[in-house]
């Protein structure tokens, strides 16, 4: 018997397989799908940041856009609101003759539409085979009739028109564009590319009530004084915003001529003139600003007539005392005192003065028709002449703002017509010493007030007028003429000065049936006695602070 | 945590798809209402070029000649007078205050 046996050996099984998720593509995907999300999930914290952060900031105004707007250009609006310049859009109608089917059938209908219009030379045209224009600013009705001739050789184009509601009133200002809507004058010239691409409507410093009272009475004493031309300015003194600027002659701009004639120059800003006494404010102004003299300081032994390199400077009046204060230099607009100021002060301080307040060199103004002030080869003679207001020339605009910031307390401002463009005198550097405003509008005053000054025919009851008169004969070919330029500058109130207003009479001649009525008990005056500002250009001055006055003290009087 | 992550992940993606399907509609009221706005402008524009020259300083002299030459008057503005209201009380006050050398 074969006794086997089968030993069966049971071991404990040890296996070194564990058990891993296999590492296929279906991972490497998932990885770069979570990676991916992970991103997404970033950029959106990123990006809802973002949105929380502009959220918070406070609504800032639309960029404007650069684009360049064809057949557009912005309206031009007063401080009120009322439209200056207003865009509309017009139909031009040409004719390409080429493309005319037949020619005797479009006459026959074109007569029917514009029955007054000159056929014979579009007959003409139509042989030319040129294009032409038909027709400019068509109506609606007559643009439906034509474009319902069905002819091909009829061309519509859009055109852009800018309609003028207040006709002459602001001509020298906004000045004119031409066919291919670019500026050439004024204010549509010099903000061009803004009025281009702004979509809101460019608002000025001007108030149209205001300058067709100024205009008005402008062309009325332009009349009586027979004047070849005249210009005012109402400036606001302590910001330098130009409240109204009149030149006449002036011009309807919805006519849109040509102007070659240079009697429509702008005299307020572009036509350089001597005005005489009335930089003899300047003077003074200077020697206060310099503490060298005092209103009460008074001269002595003042000479009828001094001689300066074979040039003779004498009184206008021969009935000047010899003895003058100061003040009554200003008031009774001595020469021989105003020179003797001058020297006082020297040259180099008195032209420093003057550069300081912008009365020389060319101003930086919203329109590039300024005029060039004459340049001054300085020395003892001309500081002599200049001191008075003589051998030195500047335009009205500069007058304005000397008159402005000798007067608002002494704050450099820079006139302005464009309503953005306003800076307070606070918030601008103080150019004269404190004092000086105070002391020279005193004296201002009491030229309108006192019987001794030359401007008493403004003394407008309620507006507290002060300002000063300004005869000055006028240069022609290197010689003194009899023609002259008369210039009164007003401030007013005179006690806290708010406006000033400048007016010049280009060439005025007496009128002996015109009536001078006073404003106190004096017994009114027939006939202009003397061709002097003070019997020109005041007197228009005192009537447009009359009609002016009452909307100035109503309209600004919480401004 | 993966769950976690893509709940997030689309939650993320609709709370950005319905944001944006309601900017939208905003955008298309935006653009209705701007549309709209668009002709009343232009209407406003030339009614109020119509305004403007129908009561232009030049209009409305030739109308008070035409139609109230004597029913106007002129005012001496030193006798105009204002009302200012202060703790319930009304002070009378000249409207331009005269000045020392006009008393």
């Amino acid at each position: 018997m074969n006794d086997k046996k089968n030993n069966i050996i049971l071991e404990e099984y040890e296996n070194e397989f564990t058990y891993e998720k296999s590492k296929t593509k279906l991972n490497i995907e998932f990885n770069r799908i979570a990676f991916i999300f992970f991103i997404f999930l970033v950029v959106s914290i990123i990006y809802s940041i973002q949105l929380l952060h502009l959220g918070s900031l406070k609504k800032k105004i639309e960029p404007k856009t650069l684009i360049t707007k064809k057949n557009y250009r912005a309206d031009i609006i007063d401080r009120n609101g009322n439209y200056l310049i207003k865009s509309v859009s017009s139909i031009d109608i040409g004719i390409s003759p080429i493309e005319i089917i037949d020619k005797k059938k479009l006459l026959v209908n074109l007569k029917l539409i514009f029955p007054n219009k000159d056929y014979e030379e579009i007959e003409k045209n139509f042989d030319k085979n040129k294009f032409f224009k038909f027709e400019k600013n068509i109506s609606l009705i007559n643009y439906e009739k034509i474009m319902s001739l069905g002819d091909k050789a009829i061309r519509p184009e859009e055109k852009l028109t800018r309609v003028y509601p207040q006709k002459n009133l602001f001509s020298h200002i906004i000045g004119q564009i031409d066919d291919d809507n670019n500026g050439i004058s004024g204010i549509e010239k010099s903000f061009d590319n803004e009025l281009k691409v702004t979509n809101e409507a460019l608002k000025l410093t001007v108030d149209t009530d205001i300058q067709f009272l100024i205009r008005e009475e402008l062309l009325r004493f332009k009349e009586i004084f027979r004047a070849k031309g005249s210009a005012a300015i109402l400036m606001d003194v302590n910001n330098g915003a130009i409240i109204s600027m009149v030149s006449i002659p002036d011009f309807n701009l919805n006519e849109r001529k040509t102007i070659t004639d240079v009697d429509y120059i702008n005299r307020a800003t572009k036509g350089v003139y001597e005005f005489g006494s009335v930089f003899k404010t300047f003077t003074i102004a200077a020697a206060f600003n310099e503490n060298l003299v005092e209103s009460n300081t008074e001269f002595l032994n003042l000479k009828k007539q001094i001689e300066c390199n074979g040039f003779k400077i004498r009184e206008y009046n021969d009935k000047m005392p010899t003895d003058l204060t100061v003040e009554e230099i200003l008031i009774r607009s001595g020469n021989i005192g105003s020179v003797r100021i001058g020297q006082k002060i020297g040259e180099e301080k008195f032209r420093s003065f003057l550069k300081k307040i912008g009365v020389l060199g060319i101003i930086d103004f919203d329109i590039q028709e300024v005029g060039k002030p004459t340049p001054i080869s300085w020395g003892k003679c001309k500081l002599a002449t200049a001191s008075y207001g003589h051998g030195i020339t500047t335009t009205l605009l500069q007058i304005a703002k000397g008159y402005s910031i000798v007067t608002n307390g002494g704050y450099d401002i820079n006139p302005t017509m464009i309503q953005k463009k306003i800076i307070n005198k606070h918030l601008q550097k103080r150019i004269l010493n404190v004092g000086v405003s105070d002391k020279i509008n005193k004296i201002l005053r009491k030229i309108v007030t006192n019987e001794e000054g030359t401007a008493e025919l403004a003394n407008v009851k309620g507006y507290e007028v002060g300002g000063k008169t300004g005869t000055a004969q006028i240069s022609k070919k290197g010689r003194y003429t009899r023609d002259k330029i008369n210039t009164f500058a007003a401030v007013f109130p005179s006690e806290k000065p708010r406006y000033t207003l400048v007016v010049m009479m280009d060439e005025p001649k007496t009128n002996s049936e015109y009536i001078y009525h006073y404003r106190d008990d004096k017994q009114p005056i027939k006939g202009t006695p003397y061709n002097t500002a003070g019997w020109t250009s005041v007197e228009v001055a005192g009537k447009i602070i009359e009609r002016i006055g009452p909307i100035l003290a109503t309209k600004y009087i919480e401004n | 945590m993966k769950k976690i992550i893509f709940v997030i992940i689309f939650l993320l993606i609709l709370a950005t798809s319905l944001v944006k399907n309601s900017t939208k509609e905003l955008e298309d009221k935006i653009f209705m209402v701007r549309e709209n706005i668009r002709p009343l402008k232009s209407e406003l524009g030339d009614t109020l070029l119509e305004y403007n020259y129908l009561s232009s300083p030049e209009k409305l002299t030739q109308y008070q000649a035409q139609y109230f030459e004597k029913n106007l008057i002129k005012i001496d503005i030193t006798k105009i007078k204002k009302l200012i209201e202060k703790n319930e009380k009304i002070k009378v006050d000249d409207l331009i205050k005269k000045m020392n050398d006009e008393r």
